[in-house]
């Protein structure tokens, strides 16, 4: 049978690390039942066996500050410790700050499990001069005691052995730590009446979580005694409550022990850390500080690195092609450049499309302008986009151009040319005589759908890179407790801001980073409202509309943003006023680890996790949705009967149905047609799409109050699949996620129709009915925003479906 | 005097930690217990950080009123 070993402690101790570095790769992650709190097991590396043959499982447990009820961290731990009763503990303890670990320590050694104290970052301990004498320590404490650097990888074989050891022991050593005389004797007395239900070895920690008043661990019991005479001459005898009591006869114990065990050589007053905390956090300097950074970490993963890669992935790999390391890169530019100059660009080309731009056709000015500069690559785009559009304003470029644009020059016949993925699947299914419906499947459906979407992964692993060093080396906590003052003003906490900041990259690891939000109701808001924020698939529909209809204006895209900001805003405190998210944001109180370097496997192995988790979801989700899009506008109508066609017209699709069908949800917003309700659901497989369907021509029968209302729509309503896919993933609950799509396409409705409604008044063409509606919905968000807050509830945790979802 | 109002730099000893039963349970496992000593390191528009037990806690403005020094 596997021998299973539960590491244990506080958080920012180094658990993580040390699990790292004791399973290796061999891990297994997922959520513990019922909750988001992250569950990591994996297999002992073999070289730490120390020949044993058994399997070795360790479970890191999440870092917790005590085995109390009042986090779901603690409630997740001690449930599991309690309930699946791990062979033995490996309890790491930071050793910079080993008073504040020994508290959780005194109760994990009650408990009634072998424990192996592990003594984390000696190093930095031996560096500043101080002492902790561990042999000392195991007498006092009565359990084995070893020092280990996780981040160095200094002891771990000696830990690991000496767990293996207590494992097999099976019994464990009885609690030698003594509180208070009467203390004592109450908890004897509770002990007796506790019956043969508990075993003789649990019956400490039992009997003083019953004193505690903990009524979870009363509910876990068959039959809890009463205990209320205990408890009641103790308060009286301590002036104040059991719990406050207990906690204060554990650190009265620790104070006793610890100056024997902890020899401090300076009296240093302040750490390097509280040094630097002094400065980064510094009422003035804090917020330059920390817009210098994420400008940093924005500019690098978002603007120039991560678009590069961006660009590289979407029209390279998932596209047509890329010059290995750029080999052959710049003599193509050349030639194309030449070619534009030489051959493309004649008189006649500029004419017409001068004379188009003239006559005001939507596009032309683009084509014009790739044209001045000689840019053959900006032409070949503007033409692919807007030569129907000049066709149809009576400047068929398409005789003269199509013919010459056969004649540009070929990127694979300079340098080493990779062809794209798409490319190499589309000779190879011609050579295998594929027939026509699965190559469109292949090609159109799965990797479009789904290449589309893993465009973005290069990206995303840039960004991620950066946020695994913030969080490993510190900074991060400091990021939430700077940003706490602003956001706790709107019913969130600063926690929420990172999330949104990615956010504004790409929606599905932003709404993965609200994993570091530990409130549960915090939470649920940040992952509800982070995706109002404009992500990178959106700025093409903002650019589109902004092109289209609003003569190529800044203003469109910064309104954007403001929408989303306000949207975030408007529904913190809406939602923060109902009964699911009442009472104030959980106060803010969070431990802020010392600054230190991260190692760079810890932050790489972060993000490949995050990332594979991404890479998974498009594998999964994106991957069956694109199929089921790509069916529907591939069935149809052909020739007056229902059948398949590759070459379907959108409108004869059943896709095209849908739209027709559903298209009068979308009359009050202003844009009640087949293609903008097609262009909506398309948006849910990504919202580039959009752009994909709603084509430039689409908006001229439209006016700007519809078409703002379009936008304000599209970038408030449902996100894509895949994030959709990540908030249910981290709500953990299919409700939720209902609940969470619901409000954001019910608020983006709300809104949208505001805006036309009252757009269209503005503008002259305003209806008496839209108006009062309009109207009365603005009336209906100032009551949600200004009604009052209603009475905290506590934090409730299905204890009865945890320990049972167990089995 | 509540704790928002020490000044950064001096230590201080704990005399009462208030608020709300969930929140002050909370302080307490993190050490912040009647008789432990606590300094301010930084504060920030009520905010502040704090050393308690070796280790730095930030704590938001209504807890920090709450802990009587």
């Amino acid at each position: 049978m596997a021998i299973k070993i539960a590491l244990a402690g506080n958080p920012n101790c180094g658990k993580t690390t040390l699990f790292n570095a004791l399973t290796g790769s061999n891990q297994f992650v997922g959520n513990w039942p019922g909750v988001t709190v992250e569950k990591k097991e994996g297999r002992l590396k073999k070289s730490y066996c120390a020949g044993s043959t058994e399997e070795v499982i360790i479970m890191d447990l999440p870092g917790i500050y005590s085995l109390s009820p009042y986090t779901l961290e603690e409630v997740v731990a001690r449930n599991y410790l309690i309930n699946e009763r791990p062979d033995a503990i490996i309890n790491i303890v930071d050793g910079t700050n080993i008073e504040r670990n020994l508290y959780l320590s005194t109760q994990i050694m009650e408990l009634g499990i072998p424990v192996v104290m592990a003594v984390n970052m000696m190093d930095v301990v031996e560096k500043s001069g101080d002492k902790i004498h561990t042999d000392k320590l195991a007498g006092k404490l009565g359990c084995e005691v070893t020092e280990i650097s996780a981040l160095k990888g200094t002891g771990l074989e000696t830990a690991a052995k000496k767990a293996i050891t207590a494992a097999r022991r099976k019994a464990a050593e009885t609690p030698v730590h003594e509180f208070a005389q009467n203390v004592e004797s109450a908890i004897r007395a509770v002990a007796a009446k506790l019956g043969n239900g508990v075993p003789q070895e649990q019956k400490r920690f039992f009997a003083i979580k019953l004193l505690e008043r903990d009524d979870k661990i009363g509910a876990m019991m068959s039959s809890a005694p009463d205990v209320s005479a205990e408890i009641k001459s103790l308060e009286d005898a301590f002036d104040d409550d059991t719990e406050s009591i207990i906690t204060n006869e554990r650190y009265e114990y620790i104070s006793s022990i610890i100056k024997e065990c902890y020899t401090k050589k300076g009296k240093e007053k302040l750490s390097v850390s509280d040094k630097i905390d002094r400065i980064v956090t510094n009422r003035w300097a804090a917020l330059p500080i920390f817009a210098v950074v994420m400008f940093i970490v924005y500019y690098i993963s978002v603007t120039t690195v991560g678009t590069i890669a961006t660009d590289w992935a979407n029209d390279g790999v998932f596209g047509d092609g890329w010059h290995l390391l750029g080999i052959g890169g710049s003599a193509y530019d050349a030639a194309c450049e030449e070619f534009a100059e030489a051959t493309l660009f004649t008189d006649e080309v500029k004419a017409a499309v001068e004379a188009a731009s003239r006559a005001g056709v939507i596009g032309a000015e683009d084509v014009l302008g790739a044209i001045e500069e000689n840019d053959f690559g900006g032409f070949d785009e503007a033409y692919g986009s807007y030569a129907d559009a000049l066709a149809e304003a009576g400047f068929d470029l398409s005789e003269v151009v199509d013919p010459l644009l056969e004649e540009a020059p070929d990127p694979a016949d300079y340098g080493v040319w990779v062809p794209g993925i798409p490319v190499l699947v589309e000779s190879g299914l011609e050579a295998a005589g594929c027939s026509e419906w699965l190559m469109s499947l292949i090609l159109d459906g799965i990797i479009g759908g789904v290449g589309a979407v893993l465009g973005f992964v290069p990206q995303m692993l840039v960004l991620f890179i950066f946020l695994a060093f913030l969080e490993a080396c510190g900074y991060m906590a400091r990021v939430a407790f700077i940003m706490d003052r602003i956001f706790r003003k709107f019913g969130l906490s600063g926690k929420s801001f990172i999330p949104m900041l990615i956010g504004s990259g790409c929606g599905v690891p932003g709404i993965m980073a609200s994993r570091t939000i530990e409130n549960d109701r915090d939470r649920k808001m940040t992952i509800m409202t982070t995706t109002f924020i404009p992500c990178g698939a959106k700025l093409p529909i903002i650019a589109l509309i902004a092109t289209a209809l609003f003569g190529g204006s800044g203003l469109v895209a910064v309104s954007a943003y403001f929408l989303g900001v306000a949207a975030i805003v408007i529904s913190g405190i809406i939602l923060k006023k109902t009964k699911m998210f009442a009472g104030d944001p959980a106060p803010f109180v969070m431990e802020l680890p010392a600054y230190h370097w991260p190692t760079v496997g810890n932050v790489l192995r972060s993000m490949w996790e995050r990332g594979w988790s991404f890479i998974k979801k498009a594998g999964t989700i994106i991957l069956l949705s694109s199929i089921v899009i790509w069916a529907g506008s591939c069935f149809g109508m052909v020739d007056g009967s229902f059948g398949f066609s590759t070459e379907l017209e959108l409108a004869d699709s059943v896709l095209g149905a849908i739209g027709n069908g559903i298209k009068w949800i979308f009359r009050p917003l202003g844009f009640d047609d087949a293609t903008a309700a097609i262009a909506t659901i398309m948006g849910l497989v990504a919202k580039e799409e959009v752009v994909g369907v709603f084509g430039v021509l689409d908006f001229v029968s439209m006016t700007k109050a519809a078409a703002y209302a379009f936008l304000a729509f599209n970038l408030l309503c449902a996100p894509c699949f895949a994030a959709i896919g990540a908030i249910r993933r981290e709500m953990n609950s299919a409700k939720w996620t209902w609940f969470a799509i619901g409000y954001q396409c019910g608020f983006a409705y709300v809104v949208a129709l505001i805006i036309y409604q009252l757009g269209s008044l503005l503008g002259g063409y305003g209806n008496v009915l839209g108006t009062i509606v309009a109207l009365l919905l603005i009336a209906a968000l100032v009551y949600l925003l200004v009604r009052p807050y209603r009475e905290s509830g506590t934090l409730k945790v299905d204890m009865k479906r945890l320990s049972k979802s167990k089995a | 005097m509540p704790l928002s109002m020490a000044h950064a730099g001096e230590s201080n000893v704990i005399k009462k930690v208030g608020g709300r039963e969930e929140t002050r349970k909370f302080l307490e496992n993190l050490g912040f217990v009647v008789g432990g000593a606590v300094t301010v390191i930084s504060e920030a528009g009520g905010n502040i950080i704090v050393n308690v037990k070796e280790s730095r806690v930030a704590i938001g403005k209504d807890m920090a009123n709450r802990i009587m020094v």
